[in-house]
């Protein structure tokens, strides 16, 4: 569907003819809490908490790194357990470690080291992600009260993945796989890759959501558009090929269970990420799960597999 | 079923009462024709030279005039055709068939529409806007393609939906709001291209109206106008073709007698190049071989007199969108075909000199399809609407004081919302089943053109409309994951919900004098349809929705009062209108729906409702005839909107509210085959929203956007020319060439805005920039037309 608005809306663009760059004044909008919350399966929960800034401030790493909320009261609950979350900074850890917090916050090292990050978590195992678990985020800071719930829905796994080549390509092609959704509606997935020696992290696929609202409880295939770091310069991310993984890659691929709140969050984020700078699209509202805030805060039930791009 | 006792009652009030009134007097009535082309002339004046009082011929060139016993003098009079008087002793009913020859042979005649010289001030109506074509087709036009939607669009009171967009909005109203007729029969989507060209040929059409408030009641189903077109009838004479050679797309028209003077023919198609307008797709890149874009459309008339008293005619239209791209890159195909089919047969019969009857049958069909192909996967999107409709207007003249319409009118409508189709190799996705609306939708009405004194006229009508949406019909209820809670099944033929009302519409003018007068009015209209946008603006993928046991129909009430002067003996034309119109029930999809929303589930599950209201004052100054002619119109208003669900339920501007929106509009003879037009428009920018704050999630910038339609883009302006060159007179050749040069200061006039970033986050490296993008800048065209 994304992919057929875009074309449509290629075909206005070719009448188009002229672009300038232009200033404009905005009003100043109040300042909002934005959470960026994540909790996987046998992992620490993860919260990223800044703040909403007026859209043409400077946007310096000073100016960005100010946007980090602290001293922030960041708890999280599993109806029996009630954690209150430690605020880390990167700058102020150990070299050693930052691979790590990298692999957890789901960003690469380079960035981590360039940019530093603050962060709310714990090394307390009683909060740790668990399957089929509903977990509450309660925050308070700077006289705001955020909260939220997700659950880490039951694991779904992909009957198989393949690769195939492109019609046309000898060495470029999508990953594909085949999923039997339960019978249940209102499962959802998010899925993210990682080429080995190419990717620093898991970057989501193109179009990385999908539920099961036209395939609910059916045995279907389906394919994985490579995705790309945001505004990413990489050679082969601005080839002709980039939507494609290359044959020989080793890619491991994330294959997650979200629930419905947390899919509609990911779902309206990419097509408002798509629709920018189309001339039909309306502003497309971003669907939150945060009550008093915007953001995501989403559980993930994870599995990996490895795959070896090789077209049999 | 109260209503419809009480309309058939005012029927016959009105009839039998009239009647009794003026049982001695008698009537001199007659059809008006065209001697060079056997056509009916419209709208001449004939008048009694004693008494001054006067009519003019109506649709069918017919007049009725009812005096006392004496001795008369009748006036036939018509722009540019010969005066005829002709004395008349009245001492029992007369009948005058009379044919009017033009005073300059260069005339086309079957082209002009004539009107009564003080019709602006002495008519009831108001509102209202009668287009001639022979001065629309020298007006300069986009790539040279002379558009009467675009023509229209420089009337106060009538703003476009954006630069090059055929779609327009009246009086703060939407572009659903519009009923569009092409010779009786609905048009529901009226443009090509994503609205940069209507599809009405010009080359077809042989006169426009326009009514933009104090709607007769012989019209309803929309709140905010009509647009009421109708075809050339083709001349019953002699064979003539007419073409044009454009920039974009070519045009020919064919017509002639089938038997000279009782039956004619006219069929008329344009095509757009293939290819060209597809041209970037395929140069830029070899991937996109296969692709392109074209549209045509024909359009097919017949008319027959069967008798004097009988014709008979039919006209149809079809056309077609036709988009295809391909990209070999990543295999990906799409192929949207849209367009509307129309017919409508028309019987048009005069029982006696004072009663008219029109009956009409009219088909129309609108559908959209988006077929799209990658790898094993298959994808169709449909949509429509589909009517069937029968009509009967009676128009009954029992003396000169009144002109009496009544009738009655039946559709049936069947609404295909979107409906999605989704497969990967033989595994079809649960897209839900094809959901498919029925409703029917009666009206029954009356009215009066009275005039009480020779200071006041009035003209009072009354609407009684009914709509029934009848099954089979689901309705779902489901919770946040889709998951049915319970469904309610009507059958086949059960009534889901019926809605009726009475629409009242009242126009009343008091006359000053013979060159003045101020009117007043006030109209109620109820709207059964529904067109819901996803997108900023109107779009083919829209779907037209029916009222439902949800969607409540929509509803208006206009209230306009104005003043209108003639100066320099009727040269000139000039009107001061302001209007309030509150309209209810309108709909916005929710936030964050999507299209695919209705699968397994109603499509006004994900709809919200809310009232708009706008207001305005409109000024129009017009030079009707002379070498130089034209107008001015201005517009100052206000349109507004208010959801509870949506701008946290405070009240916003409309997209298309616009606080000064101004046309200058000419016509110069500079010689008898050179002819210069031009327009100039300026409007106050678009509302829209634009973001005022951003956060970062997963290294992404994402936009936070501030209260809807909060910032306005720079004001549009443009000035238009047109060259219009006709070769020299020769009786068996005629052909004339036409420059034009659109945007002729080239004026970067906004068309939307948009905010790039661009560099990484993380580094430092990040870049934001507001962008705004024109479409158009200056564009010179050329086009050759001939007619032989």
């Amino acid at each position: 569907m994304k992919k057929i608005i875009y074309y449509l809306s290629i075909l206005s663009a070719v009448l188009t003819s002229c672009e300038k760059e232009i200033d404009i004044n905005l009003p100043e909008d109040e300042i909002k809490l934005v959470v960026e919350g994540k909790i996987e399966q046998n992992q620490p929960p993860l919260v990223i908490l800044t703040k909403t800034t007026p859209f043409f401030a400077p946007t310096d790493l000073n100016s960005l790194q100010s946007l980090f909320v602290k001293d922030a009261i960041v708890t999280v609950s599993n109806g029996t357990n009630s954690v209150q979350l430690q605020e880390i900074c990167t700058s102020n850890l150990p070299d050693s470690l930052l691979p790590a917090i990298a692999e957890l916050i789901g960003v690469s090292l380079a960035n981590l080291q360039s940019f530093g990050f603050c962060l709310y978590t714990t090394l307390n195992p009683s909060i740790f992600g668990e399957v089929g678990k509903t977990y509450t985020l309660n925050i308070q800071a700077e006289n705001k009260i955020i909260t939220s719930t997700t659950k880490i829905p039951q694991l779904v796994l992909p009957n198989k993945f393949w690769y195939k080549d492109a019609p046309g390509f000898t060495d470029f092609g999508y990953v594909w796989f085949e999923l039997t959704d339960p019978p249940q509606l209102g499962n959802a997935y998010r899925v993210f890759t990682q080429r080995k020696g190419k990717d620093n992290r898991f970057i989501p696929v193109f179009g990385s959501v999908f539920d099961d609202q036209f395939i609910n409880n059916l045995t279907f295939q389906g394919f994985l558009q490579r995705g790309q770091e945001p505004n990413s310069t990489a050679a082969d991310d601005l080839a002709e090929t980039s939507e494609y993984y290359a044959q020989g890659d080793t890619i491991i691929i994330k294959f997650t269970t979200i629930d419905q709140r947390h899919f509609n969050f990911w779902n309206t984020f990419e097509i408002a990420a798509f629709n920018n700078g189309n001339p039909f699209a309306s502003p497309a509202t971003i669907l939150t799960n945060i009550e008093g805030g915007l953001g995501i805060w989403g559980g993930y039930g994870v599995s990996y597999d490895t795959l070896v791009a090789v077209d049999l | 079923m109260k209503q419809f006792w009480l309309i058939s009652l005012m029927i016959t009030v009105f009839v039998l009462n009239v009647d009794f009134v003026v049982a001695q007097n008698y009537t001199i009535s007659g059809t008006i024709k065209d001697a060079t082309t056997n056509e009916i002339a419209v709208g001449t004046t004939v008048y009694v030279k004693e008494t001054l009082q006067g009519t003019s011929t109506n649709e069918k060139g017919f007049f009725s005039i009812t005096l006392p016993k004496g001795t008369y003098t009748l006036v036939i009079s018509y722009i540019g055709y010969k005066e005829i008087e002709i004395p008349v002793e009245l001492n029992k009913n007369i009948k005058i068939n009379e044919k009017i020859e033009p005073t300059a042979i260069t005339k086309e005649a079957f082209e002009i529409v004539g009107e009564k010289e003080n019709i602006n001030t002495t008519e009831a109506e108001m509102s209202s806007v009668k287009l001639e074509m022979e001065k629309v087709k020298t007006l300069p036009a986009i790539f040279g393609e002379i558009d009467i939607l675009k023509t229209i669009q420089l009337l106060p009171g009538v703003q476009t939906a954006g630069e090059g967009n055929s779609g327009f909005y009246v009086r703060g109203g939407g572009p659903d709001q519009n009923l569009v007729l092409l010779d009786g029969a609905t048009v529901y989507n009226a443009s090509h291209l994503f609205g940069f060209f209507s599809v009405f040929n010009a080359d077809a059409i042989n006169d426009v109206k326009l009514y933009k408030g104090a709607m007769p009641a012989e019209f309803g189903g929309r709140l905010s106008s009509v647009l009421d077109i109708s075809m050339n009838d083709g001349d019953y004479k002699k064979y003539k073709v007419d073409g044009g050679i454009g920039v974009i797309s070519s045009r020919l028209t064919v017509q002639g007698p089938i038997k000279k003077d009782t039956a004619s023919f006219i069929f008329s198609a344009r095509r757009t190049y293939a290819g060209d307008l597809a041209q970037p797709f395929v140069s830029d890149s070899s991937a996109f071989k296969g692709s392109n874009y074209y549209f045509y459309d024909l359009n097919g008339k017949i008319n027959y007199k069967i008798s004097s008293k009988d014709k008979i005619s039919l006209s149809g239209y079809f056309g077609r969108d036709v988009f295809v791209f391909k990209n070999s890159d990543d295999g990906f195909e799409l192929e949207t075909p849209w367009g509307n089919a129309i017919a409508s047969l028309r019987w048009n019969h005069i029982y006696n000199e004072k009663l008219f009857a029109d009956f009409t049958a009219a088909f129309t069909n609108y559908s959209f399809e988006v077929i799209a192909k990658q790898e094993q996967f298959g994808f169709r999107l449909f949509s429509g609407i589909t009517d069937w409709n029968l009509k009967a207007d009676f128009n009954y003249l029992p003396n000169i004081l009144h002109n009496i319409k009544f009738g009655a009118a039946y559709t049936f409508h069947k609404f295909t919302p979107n409906n999605a189709e989704v497969n990967s190799d033989d595994v079809e996705f649960n897209t839900g089943e094809v959901i498919i609306n029925y409703a029917n939708e009666v009206a029954l009405y009356v009215s009066d053109d009275w005039d009480i004194s020779e200071k006041f006229k009035l003209h009072a009508g009354l609407r009684y409309t009914g709509y029934q949406h009848i099954g089979p019909f689901k309705r779902f209820n489901n919770d946040e994951l889709g998951n049915p809670i319970d469904t309610i099944v009507y059958d086949k033929g059960e009534t889901v919900k019926y809605y009726q009302g009475l629409e009242p519409r009242i126009t009343t003018r008091y006359q000053f004098n013979s060159s003045s007068s101020v009117k007043a009015s006030f109209s109620q209209n109820y709207q059964y349809i529904h067109l819901a946008s996803l997108a900023s603006v109107s779009l083919p993928t829209d779907a037209w929705l029916p009222s439902t046991d949800v969607t409540k129909p929509q509803f208006s009430t206009q209230y306009v009062l104005g003043y209108f002067k003639n100066l320099a003996k009727n040269k000139w034309e000039s009107s001061v209108e302001i209007y309030y119109k509150e309209m209810k029930n309108q709909i916005e999809y929710k936030d964050g729906a999507l299209p695919q929303d209705n699968s397994g589930n109603n499509v006004d599950n994900s709809l919200t409702f809310g009232k708009g209201w706008s207001y305005g004052a409109e000024f129009f100054i017009k030079k009707r005839v002379g070498k130089f002619n034209g107008w001015i119109g201005y517009t100052l208003a206000w349109t507004k909107r208010q959801f509870d669900e949506i701008n946290e339920g405070k009240t916003f501007f409309a997209r298309y509210d616009r606080r000064h929106d101004a046309s200058v509009v000419f016509n110069y003879d500079i010689s008898k085959r050179l002819v210069l037009g031009g327009t100039w428009v300026y409007a106050t920018g678009n509302a829209l929203t634009l973001p005022v704050s951003r956060f970062i999630i997963e290294g992404q910038v994402v936009n936070e956007y501030g209260d809807r339609n909060a910032f306005r883009m720079d004001a549009f302006h443009r000035l238009d020319v047109a060259l219009t060159l006709k070769g020299k007179e020769n009786k068996k050749f005629q052909s004339s060439w036409n420059f034009s040069i659109y945007n002729l200061y080239n004026r970067k006039n906004p068309y939307f805005i948009y905010f790039a970033n661009e560099g990484n986050v993380f580094d430092g490296s990040l870049d934001l920039q507001a962008k705004q993008v024109s479409l158009f800048g200056i564009i010179p065209a050329v086009a050759w037309n001939f007619k032989f």
